[in-house]
């Protein structure tokens, strides 16, 4: 029992740690000399980085939505770590980690539409340049946050504290 | 005492002063406007003196790509001195009140042209070490929403509905609740208005009775997690 327990958490840390990284890191589309995302464009000048302001033709409101609902999805799955600490000691025997699990539920949806709204809007039409390890990370926290609230569902309390 | 205290205080105010002589110079730092609009450019300053009488405030352009600023507007012995060769002519005006240690400038009519850099420099002898300060000009078609106005509207938005949801949860529970309980004393009330007749003592219970109530159901409560734990 302790060793799932501790597994489960171990998941939930890892989310939030992966949605850490996708919302702070400036690599969600990537070139040779280009690192760019939702706060700011890395341009690579001979040896150095600096640090850019966004092109001004972005669709700003689209951006500042996926700025939005990333930093929501951060705080959704950050207050559900306290929130399943929290039903570790209140719950009683039987009962379902629910609350838990609409926090984590909640954190999947905006990372969702996070990644869904920046792969329908930005960078459609140039060829030359990848997603980076920020974008990538968004969608496997969506897994994660996915899988965790399924967990957290369907998981009952067996011993009470 | 406490005179000591105050007399300690404002002899140290009074050195301070000598080793800290520099004018703090404030205005803002970014500023938007739309074409044709007028705009205030504020400045003040602080200083550890009294505001003299020959105190100067200094207004200086330097344009969007230009290498030189070139002076705009100058007040000094009670007088200001507008710009009337520049680029400002008959589109400047003096709205500060120097007394209160205020130098703004109104610009009027505002054009693409007027893009720059504004720095304001003011001297209160004999406190005269001290840094100008800038503030930069954009002037707009149409003035855009400041970065991350949206991005926060829609956070505060999201917390604040969440917020609403949860606390509406337990104020329904809570209502629930109370609503349960005050049937229950209702029954209790009756029953215990049968017997009144033959035991009049009785009566005083009847009203400390709520309070036992709640205590018996959390009693039982706890009888029954006491089993479940079992």
């Amino acid at each position: 029992m302790l060793v799932l327990l501790a597994g489960i958490f171990l998941l939930h840390l890892t989310s939030i740690i992966l949605l850490l990284a996708a919302t702070i890191d400036n690599a969600w589309w990537m070139t040779k000399t280009v690192s760019t995302d939702v706060w700011a464009r890395w341009i690579l000048a001979n040896v150095t980085w600096s640090s850019n302001d966004l092109p001004g033709n972005y669709p700003h409101e689209y951006l500042q939505a996926v700025q939005a609902s990333s930093i929501l999805a951060c705080i959704f799955s950050s207050l559900g770590l306290f929130v399943f600490v929290g039903q570790l000691f209140t719950l009683s025997k039987g009962q379902r980690f629910t609350f838990s699990g609409i926090f984590q539920l909640l954190a999947c949806l905006c990372i969702m539409i996070a990644a869904s709204i920046y792969t329908d809007i930005f960078h459609k039409n140039e060829s030359d340049g990848w997603y980076g390890h920020s974008f990538i990370l968004a969608w496997i926290s969506f897994a994660f946050t996915f899988i965790s609230s399924i967990i957290y569902f369907v998981l009952r309390k067996k011993t009470a504290n | 005492m406490l005179t000591i205290l105050a007399l300690a205080s404002v002899v140290l105010l009074g050195i301070v002063p000598q080793q800290s002589e520099a004018i703090v110079i404030y205005t803002g730092w970014e500023r938007h406007a739309l074409v044709g609009s007028d705009i205030r450019l504020s400045c003040s300053f602080f200083s550890w003196r009294w505001t003299s009488d020959d105190v100067t405030f200094s207004w200086s352009y330097r344009a969007d790509g230009a290498r030189d600023a070139i002076s705009i507007f100058h007040y000094t012995g009670g007088a200001p001195y507008l710009d009337n060769k520049g680029p400002f002519r008959d589109r400047l005006e003096f709205v500060g009140n120097p007394g209160r240690r205020d130098g703004s400038i109104l610009l009027k009519n505002l054009d693409y042209g007027d893009n720059g850099t504004f720095t304001c420099d003011a001297k209160n002898p004999p406190d005269i070490v001290g840094r100008a300060s800038s503030v930069r000009l954009l002037v707009f078609e149409k003035v855009p929403i400041q970065a991350g106005v949206i991005t926060g509207s829609i956070i505060g938005a999201v917390l604040g509905l969440l917020l609403l949801i949860v606390v509406i949860y337990y104020l329904m529970r809570f209502l629930v609740a109370r609503r349960v309980f005050n049937l229950s004393v209702s029954k209790h009330g009756k029953k215990g208005k049968g017997k009144e007749g033959s035991q009049q003592r009785q009566a005083s219970p009847l009203v400390v009775d709520p309070s036992k109530l709640k205590a018996a159901a959390s009693e039982k409560k706890k009888q029954e997690s006491r089993k479940d734990k079992k």
